[in-house]
């Protein structure tokens, strides 16, 4: 109970931090808000200082930011968010109809990201009922190329093909059921992709494990034990599922802005860059009670689902059985990349000659050019550098932080509901003001927000990790609890949570470039990775080339990612030749786990 | 078990009702309704680029909104060559030196008041009275009153020679008393004048309007418009493909190849893209340095290929649509001769990525100058990040986009704003004393022509100090569906949808 009010305490504090920060933005980054709201109401007024006085008066900000954020949260306890500084309407309704579309928009999303899951993890279902998942190398490349694509690539080639030459479902708009399917597909895609891998990645240890054989052997159908082993993987899955949902509600300003959806995304990005104060603390604090509410959910159905196990120690560790080596795959795809960046920096990127612009693959130019005439293989090939070695940095240092963090939930739960809750480009603009607009500033910023859902996945695995037998027969032989932490929960969870954060490098690179349009991160016409999208997304239909270009190595970069990550698997001790066939994990844990489909009050 | 489960599938169905809630209203599928015409009397479903950002006040920037969907008129309206023509006044005539008498044709307000002249002279004074006041009004005091049984007089307290064209701008549109409310808020909601009246708006993301039977210039031909705002340019150009609008505005060039050739007209507009070189501090403080940075530039290459041919080289300060200022350009005066550039100097050049074409020109001019010996340094962020620093000279050089006849809609006003030492809008941070005083000259001069003259004076100043140098002068690209006739193609982009535009 007091744990509980401690938590609840902490969350309450983060969120008054939070939207105590947006308050104070645009003192702590000096930028006047009264210059920003200008130029978003007209861009080309000019800002002479009267007229900013004007919007200083009207605002009522000439008071500073304590009475500003004073005045704010008064009204908020009379149920009156404000009223935006830009258009002077009613925060409230305003951002409730944002939230709606976007709360539609992350349903559909969803619904396709569950499917999407469900059908990368099909194989290994159907194999693992039929118990012949012993010996196969999973596959995945397909699902981490997915996961690789950008939303707003998927985006666009879906309004472009469906929506517009085929004319199959409505490209604009969101005016009913059918205006949400191509938006859907676009957001639950790559999610999809990315939560299917991080299931399939849990499966096979779900399928090794005693009552899985104990049942086939009394003979329960596959597919009642392919219900139980998603049953039992699920759970780990939760909390990652749940940063989703928020995460899709807030941030899907891509495909917001592609389809033309008036959802919470667009709407926050407008305030945030314009600093319309009352708009992105309202926006903020219905994504933080979102987050609350996913993580309260995940949390509730992550018990009903495991709940007496956890609680009485009587699961066993998902450790999946060795696979044989990675295979041919990665290492050929790493020959595909290398010899792409090889080939390109022999190349100038930033020769341009408008003459030759937006010309297809040729001899002279393989992967064509762009929309200034460059040659795009080289450009991919010099970006490789900067966008791998910088990605990489920060996946790096969110790999650690993640774990860190995740190793005492009870801090970093609500920390990492709260980061996930904030909107990029806001995280960026906090980032900024505390660290300033300095080279480091877009690394921090996306790191800010990278090691959240690795946090989650650590601490939703651990969780069921400390709840195995294996952990209390190590408590019993007098293990401390350093050692228990160094051999055997690390050990465990390390793996797929390092898997986890290869998958989402590309994510990475990509988020980095986002940040370009406030004047952080790269550069033009420097060719990293993510600014070669970005610059070359207006020509997709025309010169698709040009993005499928940047596009395909960063999927390749993620399949590489997955595929050599396949080859990280908890260091193998005592493994018999048939545990592998049959399933298990080390035979050290057998005699205990089989225990494991007694009753519980057994002990 | 199965029949207990079923229920609980079906579950999710109860929140359907819910749903509807969460899709934005209107805009979309009704609007086909009123296809049933032939040509007259079909709706027009039109795509905006900007969505209103004051919920539609006339003071700002929805100012133009409004009239480019033919809600609102002011007294006056700009002709093809840039003088004021009559709208809501059908004459005007100086009277002494600071008044101005505007003679009232015979209209309605769409609420079905007439529009008198105390109507007019009311409404005027509610503009002067806004905070902040309208971009139009900067700098002038001006007071409205009603002069007579037709006549308004409009008296300012400097001498406004350029009074008429200052009224044709859309935040000075005139709307009947009902609009306004207690406070500062403004409802052009069934207030105003023009061949359009607005009937419903969906907050930033869509509006309907009807037309206004008893409009002065004749029933519109179309019996309303489906506007909806759409902030990106592709999906403006996707929409009007699927065959969902019938007019969408400012195409990017990056999509108009995506247009069929009959769906897409070029316009000529004020717009003018240049390369302005900080001429007060840094490397480009040296006059020969700018000449040498000028005579770097081949900028025969940003009309056709980065702008595709949506786009005019740059001749001046003005371009082709200011159409009088072609034919009284004269050679730039006092330039320097161009120095070699030194070298270990790093140029800052910044630019926004707001117009996709910008970083492009950038990224261009950049080669341009290493090769001619400078070495840049290129910034690209969002205008609103970027304009305060440009302001404050700490760029070496800045590409902008510049609409080149203000809300005032007099010519001088641009020159004085933005090269003038006292302009409000010098990134240039040109302070020169011959271009001041041509650039005053210019501004005290009463008589059309003349004032043109002194104006392009002034320009030849300003090119000749080289602290400016024109790149393009944009076209903006319309998108219109076949069926559709009569879109106002405005190079002050003022107007679009008028009482002759039909599908």
């Amino acid at each position: 109970m007091r744990q509980r009010v401690a938590t609840l305490v902490w969350r309450v504090v983060l969120a008054g931090v939070l939207v105590g920060g947006v308050g104070l933005l645009p003192w702590l980054t000096r930028t006047d808000p009264a210059y920003t709201v200008l130029k978003a109401r007209s861009a080309e007024r000019e800002p002479t200082p009267e007229v900013l006085a004007d919007i200083r008066r009207q605002l009522g900000i000439d008071g500073g930011p304590l009475h500003v954020l004073g005045g704010w949260l008064g009204g908020l306890v009379r149920g009156d968010a404000g009223q935006s500084w830009i258009s002077g309407s009613d925060v409230l309704p305003a951002v409730l109809q944002a939230l709606g579309a976007s709360l539609l928009l992350m349903g559909a999303a969803l619904l396709v990201a569950v499917l999407t899951a469900g059908l990368i993890c099909l194989r290994t279902l159907r194999l693992g009922a039929r118990r012949r998942l012993g010996g196969r190398r999973s596959g995945g490349s397909g699902s981490a190329v997915l996961a690789s694509l950008p939303e707003f690539l998927v985006a666009s080639v879906l309004a472009t093909v469906v929506g517009v030459q085929w004319g199959w479902l409505p490209a604009l708009g969101w005016y009913g059921p059918q205006w949400t399917v191509l938006p859907a597909l676009a957001l639950g895609l790559p999610a999809g992709a990315v939560l299917g891998r991080l299931l399939d990645d849990l499966l096979p240890g779900a399928f090794g494990e005693p009552w899985a054989l104990a049942a086939a052997a009394r003979g329960l159908t596959g597919r009642s034990v392919a219900r139980q082993a998603l049953r039992r993987c699920v759970p780990a899955l939760l909390p990652n599922l749940g940063l989703f949902v928020v995460g899709l509600t807030g941030g899907a300003v891509a495909v917001e802005q592609v389809f033309d959806i008036p959802g919470l995304g667009r709407t926050t990005l407008e305030a945030a860059l314009a600093q319309d104060l009352p708009v992105l603390q309202a926006g903020t604090l219905a994504l933080v009670l979102l987050a609350a509410l996913a993580t309260g959910a995940t949390r509730l159905a992550a018990r009903l689902l495991t709940g007496p196990a956890l609680r009485d120690g009587a699961l066993s560790s998902l450790h999946r059985p060795a696979p044989p080596a990675g295979g041919l795959l990665p290492l050929l795809y790493g020959a595909v990349l290398l010899a792409v960046v090889g080939f390109g920096l022999a190349r100038d990127p930033l020769a341009l000659d408008t003459g030759e612009r937006l010309r297809g693959p040729s001899l002279a130019h393989p992967f064509g050019t762009d929309a200034l005439g460059r040659d795009l293989l080289a450009r991919v090939g010099h970006g490789a550098l900067d966008t791998l070695l910088l990605a990489a940095a920060i996946s790096a240092a969110a790999l650690l932080a993640g774990v860190l963090l995740g190793l005492v939930p009870r801090v970093s739960a609500p920390l990492v509901d709260t980061v996930n809750a904030v909107p990029p480009v806001l995280v960026a603009l906090l980032v900024t003001a505390v660290a300033g607009s300095g080279t480091t500033t877009p690394a921090l910023a996306v790191g800010a927000v990278a090691w959240a859902p690795l946090a989650a996945h650590t601490s939703s695995l651990l969780r069921q990790e400390r709840a195995t037998l294996h952990i209390t027969a190590t408590k019993g032989l007098g293990a401390g609890r350093v050692h228990l932490l160094r051999y055997e929960l690390l050990p465990a969870v390390l793996p797929p949570v390092l898997r986890h954060a290869l998958l989402r490098l590309p994510g990475v690179a990509l988020a980095l470039a986002s940040l370009g349009f406030l004047g952080l991160g790269a550069q033009p016409p420097s060719p990293e990775w993510g600014l070669l999208l970005a610059e070359n997304q207006p020509y997709a239909e025309r010169a698709p080339w040009a993005v499928l270009a940047p596009a395909a190595v960063l999927a390749l970069l993620g399949a590489l990612a997955v595929g050599a990550a396949g080859g990280l698997r908890r260091p193998a001790r005592r493994r018999p030749s048939r545990a592998v066939t049959e399933g298990a994990a080390g035979s050290g844990q057998r005699p205990v786990e089989a225990a494991a489909k007694e009753p519980a009050g057994a002990r | 078990m199965r029949s207990l489960r079923r229920p609980r599938l079906l579950a999710p169905f109860l929140l359907v009702p819910l749903m509807a809630g969460c899709f934005a209203s209107g805009g979309g599928g009704d609007s086909a309704s009123g296809d049933g015409g032939d040509g007259d009397g079909a709706r027009l479903r039109v795509a905006l680029a900007f969505p209103p950002a004051e919920n539609l006040s006339p003071y700002g920037a929805d100012a133009t909104l409004l009239s480019r969907l033919g809600v609102t008129e002011g007294l006056t309206a700009l002709d093809a060559n840039g003088s004021a023509a009559p709208a809501l006044a059908e004459s005007w005539r100086r009277d002494g030196e600071k008044t101005w008498e505007f003679t009232l044709r015979d209209a309605t307000f769409q609420d079905g008041s007439d529009v008198t002249p105390a109507a007019v002279a009311a409404s005027l004074t509610r503009a002067t009275g806004a905070e902040p006041a309208p971009a139009a009004l900067s700098g002038v005091t001006l007071s409205a009153e009603a002069g007579g049984d037709r006549v308004v007089r409009i008296t300012t307290t400097e001498p406004d020679p350029v009074l008429p064209l200052r009224l044709s701008s859309p935040s000075l549109a005139i709307l009947s008393k009902d609009a306004y409310g207690k406070g500062n808020r403004v409802d052009p909601v069934g207030h105003a004048t023009g061949p359009f009246e607005l009937t419903k708006v969906n907050g930033a993301t869509s509006a309907s309007l009807d037309r206004f039977d008893d409009y002065w210039g004749g029933r519109a031909q179309a019996s309303g418009i489906d506007a909806r705002f759409i902030a990106d340019g592709t999906a403006r150009a996707n929409a009007l493909r699927t065959g969902e609008l019938d007019i969408a505005e400012a195409v990017p060039v990056a999509q108009a190849a995506s247009l069929d050739e009959r769906n897409r007209r070029d316009t000529a507009t004020t717009r003018t893209t240049s390369l302005l070189l900080n001429a007060s501090s840094g490397t480009f403080k040296d006059a020969g340095l700018r000449a040498a940075a000028r005579a770097a530039l081949d900028t025969s290459v940003f009309a056709k290929d980065v702008y595709e041919g949506y786009a005019d080289a740059g001749a001046g300060v003005y371009g082709p649509a200011v159409t009088w200022a072609e034919g009284k350009r004269t050679a730039p005066v006092g330039r320097a001769a161009a120095k070699k550039p030194g070298s270990g100097d790093t140029l800052t050049l910044a630019t926004y990525d707001n117009r996709p074409e910008l970083p492009e020109v950038a990224q261009v001019v950049k080669q341009q100058w290493e090769k001619a010996g400078f070495t840049v340094k290129l910034t690209v962020r969002e205008y609103s990040r970027l304009e305060g620093d440009a302001l404050d000279g700490k760029f070496d050089a800045f590409v902008l986009a510049r609409n080149t006849l203000l809300d005032t809609g007099d010519p001088v006003a641009v020159l004085a704003g933005d090269y003038t030492c006292d302009g409000g809008f010098n990134i240039a941070q040109l302070c020169d004393k011959g271009v001041d005083r041509a650039v005053a000259d210019a501004e005290k001069t009463a008589d059309t022509a003349k004032r043109q003259d002194a104006a392009m004076a002034a320009e030849a100043r300003i090119l000749g100090s080289d602290a400016v140098v024109p790149l393009v002068h944009q076209r903006v690209i319309t998108g219109v569906a076949d069926s559709v006739q009569g879109v106002i193609l405005d190079p002050y982009e003022r107007t679009l949808v008028g009482t002759g535009t039909r599908r």
